[in-house]
């Protein structure tokens, strides 16, 4: 079964990679570092806008092939903040025909 | 009255019908690929009683569906994996398909979340030239490459609304299908009439009363059966035309009611509890009606109980009100002649009678437009600093509790529903 950890911490962003993703080129995180963890991104979700009042947060779904994180990118404070990671414990793949 | 008799319509195909597959699932799995190939179904709550919104494909194959209980679900497939909503995720990708759509033509529909219908009708000379399967698959590639690699949709293109759905549910996930005159009687000889949208048990067993038992004894059934015998109505005109191929679902709905329910997340909750969730659901519906632009003259209520027993008041009101206050005055008029004698599951209001709003009227009385002020600046705040800051003292233990879901359906409150997630 999934296992998900809620964490809602700052984490730091070390390293980006950008490409075109729709209109316009976009930014991604690619290297997190996080209680002396380093992790590297392999594959962006989805990245999306939520807007809590005014301010806008860029919501970020990773996976380091392992597990699945979700960083949150403050566009005031200009944070990271990691909101939860979740290891996967599933079990083989359904075959889909 | 000459009976009608219309030919199968022979123009161009040039309405495209546009549906994400089993969209919720299918986003959740684009935005964590580590749950790509398993079988997820989505949820509102994460709960043993709660409802599959939506299955992905994998889940499908279990013979998980749509309506079916989370528990249920989870006896079919063990290995299950269950998500609660993510409404601003879906906007998201909502927002990418209008944009997408509109990049081709204006005359753009969006019949809820995750479908919409392109009309070609008038771009085809100068703007879209091109064949529609061709722009089709580019649809397909844009929404890939815009959203992500596991996002897919089922096209379907025909003469009318109808045949553009049907189209796009023959071969799923990821189909591209057409329909025209030529055809049409081959496509309905290998469905079932359940098949048809509109055409659920309760319709199939009326056209079986009419002797009607597929869906092309359906199409060459005469106006006048369908008309006088089997829908009694002009529904049934509606059908004989619709099924030929002439446009008659092309109309603007008008919204008519504002409402809100919630089911009560335990048995035995005090009086005070459900007052706050009432509270706390006229709150939201006057967000919906400010939002919309209405004031409601009339409220109903109604209340569900244990027994599986029901009750409902309605009323309407001399003057228009659209502030929180006055609609949970309103409510709770009602709310308070209810029989008290079983536990209550399930509460729900709405707000009926609904006019343009009148809030720029300033009024004679003072304490009106104290009022009025108050709802003024407390939206401010909630504007500035989310939904909710600013709240009855009554909702705020049900701020928690009640979560705003994602509605089938309609996409009227999808911005506002986004801002309060």
């Amino acid at each position: 079964m999934e296992n998900t950890v809620k964490i809602n911490k700052n984490v730091s962003i070390v390293a980006y990679y950008f490409k075109n993703a729709g209109r316009r080129l976009k930014g991604f995180p690619k290297l997190m570092e996080y209680e002396g963890r380093r992790v590297i991104f392999t594959e962006t979700g989805l990245r999306h806008l939520v807007r809590k009042g005014q301010k806008l947060v860029h919501v970020f779904d990773m996976t380091d092939g392992s597990a699945d994180y979700r960083l949150e990118f403050d566009t005031e404070s200009l944070d990271w903040r990691l909101i939860y990671m979740a290891d996967m414990n599933y079990g083989e793949p359904v075959a889909t025909t | 009255m000459a009976s009608l008799s219309l030919p199968l319509s022979a123009a161009e195909p040039e309405i495209m019908h546009i549906d994400l597959n089993s969209c919720f699932a299918t986003v959740e799995q684009q935005a964590r690929p580590l749950l790509r190939g398993w079988p997820v179904a989505i949820t509102n709550r994460l709960s043993k009683n709660a409802t599959v919104i939506a299955a992905s494909y994998e889940a499908k194959t279990y013979g998980i569906k749509v309506g079916m209980r989370l528990s249920d679900a989870r006896l079919l497939a063990p290995g299950l994996v269950a998500a609660e909503t993510d409404p601003p995720k879906y906007n998201h990708v909502y927002q990418q398909l209008v944009r997408i759509m509109k990049s081709y033509s204006p005359a753009t529909t969006m019949k809820s979340i995750d479908e919409g219908i392109i009309d070609f009708g008038d771009t085809r000379e100068f703007v879209n030239p091109r064949p529609l399967v061709e722009i089709g698959h580019e649809i397909k590639q844009r929404l890939r490459d815009d959203v992500g690699p596991w996002m897919s949709c089922n096209i379907g293109i025909a003469p009318n609304r109808f045949l553009a759905k049907t189209a796009a549910s023959l071969h799923k996930p990821d189909g591209l299908d057409v329909i025209d005159h030529k055809n049409l009687r081959q496509v309905f000889d290998s469905l079932k009439l359940t098949d048809l949208t509109g055409i659920a048990e309760r319709n199939q067993a009326r056209l079986n009363t009419g002797g009607i038992f597929t869906p092309l004894q359906f199409l060459d059934a005469p106006a006048q059966l369908l008309r006088h015998q089997v829908f009694k109505s002009v529904c049934g005109e509606d059908w004989y035309k619709r099924l030929r191929g002439w446009e008659v679902d092309n109309y603007e709905t008008t919204t008519r009611m504002v409402g809100r329910q919630y089911v009560l997340e335990q048995r035995s909750l005090t009086e005070d509890m459900i007052r706050s969730r009432l509270s706390y659901l006229c709150e939201t519906i006057g967000l919906k009606l400010r939002y919309k632009g209405f004031c409601a003259r009339g409220v109903s209520v109604y209340v569900r109980y244990e027994t599986g027993d029901y009750w409902y008041e309605r009323q309407a009101f001399k003057t228009s009100f659209f502030t929180n206050t006055d609609i949970y005055r309103n409510t709770l008029l009602l709310f308070n002649r209810r029989p008290r004698d079983a536990y209550e599951t399930e509460i729900g209001v709405s707000c009926y009678l609904l006019e343009p709003s009148t809030r720029s009227q300033v009024s004679l009385l003072e304490e009106v437009n104290r009022e009025l002020w108050l709802t003024e600046v407390v939206d401010t705040i909630n504007e500035r600093f989310g939904d909710f800051t600013v709240t009855f003292a009554a909702s705020a233990p049900s701020k928690s509790i009640v979560k705003q879901k994602i509605p089938f359906g309609s996409t009227k409150y999808f911005e506002l529903l986004c801002q309060q997630s």
